[in-house]
């Protein structure tokens, strides 16, 4: 074979073979169309900015039903409400209150009504000190056993704030205690996580083209 | 030239010609090519406000184009005498990632592939330890007994390895202390996320894909406007709230209130107080000498 001849050979194989690999690329076989997953679009629940719960002064801003806080309604203004206690020294909440759960203190210590309200006019907060507080004012209460946490809450540094933090250019949103806390039963309530981030080998990424939907 | 070799010559050149052909089919599939415009577009501290004002009109006509809905994007400049300073209260995280979700709304991040700029580290109780965190974890309520939640995300350092290794000066640091990303500059050669101790940079892999309803329309420059393949992206403490004066999206949405922001320069501002009087903090990974402005705190 002269070396010409080889030449020619080898220049007609590589001719043939990038002729075949090309008409493979162009027609696209070869490439397997590969499709993403689908991932869910998380609840706009989890987006929400409103706080756990409504304070006296939102309801009342908002002009809703402030019923519940109308204790004369049912109360008598001239007998303050009894306290019952079981043999333990749990209290009994009365049956006209049963969505009340008193959990407020370790062991339930802090269950007496009248350490909060004022037996003699319900419709007041009473700290231990004697002061005489409205609802709204129920931070000042609570900060009459809180002191640090009042005293971050004051600073900024315990609690949401929202709004401006820059008060030139707009009004800082703090939240009152309530906001969060149920005074009966203040522990922040546990509640269900926003989804993680899916990871490759849960949408399927090992699974292949087309499979493993999630 | 005999007939053979004419062949032969011609045969070649064809071959070639098909297969050039071939490889260059992919860019069929391209639908981002850059406008001349954006081609051409100078760097972001050497542009005028006029030059500036009309690459913003071209975002928003690039936004409309894809979308159907026209943004706002503005360019926000650092306020006087601001520096951002993040306070994190370990104490009271929950762990319920709305931060999360929050900030990938408010900052149009890609929702498949995934793009999160916050990642929640589940911790066991008593230990500091990264390498046993968890951050698919995935129980039925939170918090949960024996562990406590640790958000990451950039933590704006003071001393950025990031903005050293950019090679081409995409990412620097601004005078209010947020490291920014110029994703028209960015080329998208990822030294930053390896450069990062934080794991808090992103990459887009693919085209970012967000659905039109959930769009936030108002988008900074330098923030929050929707990037294209090939750029990195990370948590820039929501440049198009914060410097118009308001808090970012998670200090916002946080139901436990763990999280705090705000001007450091300013000795009122909660987290003056914060840094000043709670008893100890943290930042992540001091010892790198990366000196953060993410501080992680506990109630005493």
């Amino acid at each position: 074979m002269t070396p010409n001849a080889k030449t020619g050979i080898t220049l007609a194989v590589l001719c043939a073979a990038f002729s075949a690999l090309t008409l493979g690329f162009l027609s696209g076989s070869g490439q397997t169309q590969w499709k993403r997953p689908a991932i869910p679009l998380v609840d706009t629940n989890f987006l929400d900015r409103s706080t756990t719960r409504k304070s006296y002064a939102d309801l009342v801003r908002a002009g809703e039903d402030l019923s519940d806080f109308d204790c004369y309604a049912c109360h008598d203004k001239k007998k303050p409400p009894p306290l019952r206690l079981d043999t333990n020294g749990n209290i009994l909440v009365a049956k006209e209150h049963s969505d009340i759960v008193m959990g407020h203190g370790q062991h339930g210590r802090n269950n007496n009504c009248f350490n909060c309200h004022n037996e003699n006019n319900l419709v007041l907060l009473q700290p231990r000190d004697g002061r005489e507080l409205k609802f709204e004012d129920s931070p000042k209460l609570c900060g009459s056993c809180h002191g640090p946490t009042y005293r971050d809450w004051e600073a900024g540094a315990h609690g949401r704030t929202s709004g401006y933090w820059d008060r030139s250019k707009g009004p800082i949103e703090r939240k009152a205690c309530v906001n969060c806390h149920n005074p009966h039963s203040p522990r922040f309530p546990s509640r269900k996580p926003a989804p993680g981030p899916h990871p490759l080998r849960e949408i399927g990424l090992n699974a292949g083209p087309q499979t493993g939907q999630e | 030239m005999g007939r053979r070799s004419f062949l032969r010559a011609s045969a070649v050149l064809a071959t070639g010609l098909a297969a050039l052909a071939a490889s260059l089919k992919p860019l069929l599939d391209m639908n981002d090519f850059p406008t001349l415009q954006r081609f051409l577009q100078k760097y972001y501290k050497e542009m005028t406000p006029q030059d500036m004002a009309r690459v913003l009109k071209r975002i928003e006509d690039e936004v409309q184009q894809q979308y159907g809905l026209r943004p706002h994007v503005r360019d926000l400049k650092p306020m006087n005498g601001v520096e951002f300073v993040y306070c994190l209260n370990l104490t009271r995280c929950i762990g319920c990632r709305k931060c999360v979700h929050a900030c990938v709304a408010e900052n149009n991040e890609s929702r498949n592939p995934e793009i999160q700029y916050i990642r929640v580290l589940r911790l066991p109780d008593g230990s500091l330890d990264i390498d046993k965190a968890e951050h698919f974890y995935a129980p039925e309520s939170v918090p949960e007994k024996g562990y406590f939640y640790m958000p990451v995300q950039c933590q704006q350092c003071k001393n950025p390895p990031c903005v050293k290794v950019c090679p081409v000066h995409a990412t620097w640091q601004e005078d209010d202390g947020i490291t920014v990303v110029d994703y028209d500059w960015c080329i998208g050669c990822r030294y930053c996320e390896a450069a990062c101790p934080y794991w808090a940079r992103r990459f887009n892999f693919t085209k970012p894909s967000i659905p039109k309803e959930r769009l936030n329309l108002d988008m900074a420059y330098l923030g929050n406007r929707p990037r294209r393949q090939g750029v990195m992206e990370k948590c820039h403490f929501c440049i198009q709230r914060t410097r118009i004066g308001r808090y970012p999206a998670c200090v916002e949405v946080c139901p436990a209130g763990a999280r705090k922001f705000g001007n450091i320069l300013d000795p009122n501002s909660e987290v003056s107080y914060i840094l000043r009087s709670k008893r100890v903090f943290i930042q992540l990974k001091e010892e790198l000498g990366t000196s953060p402005r993410f501080f992680y705190y506990f109630d005493v």
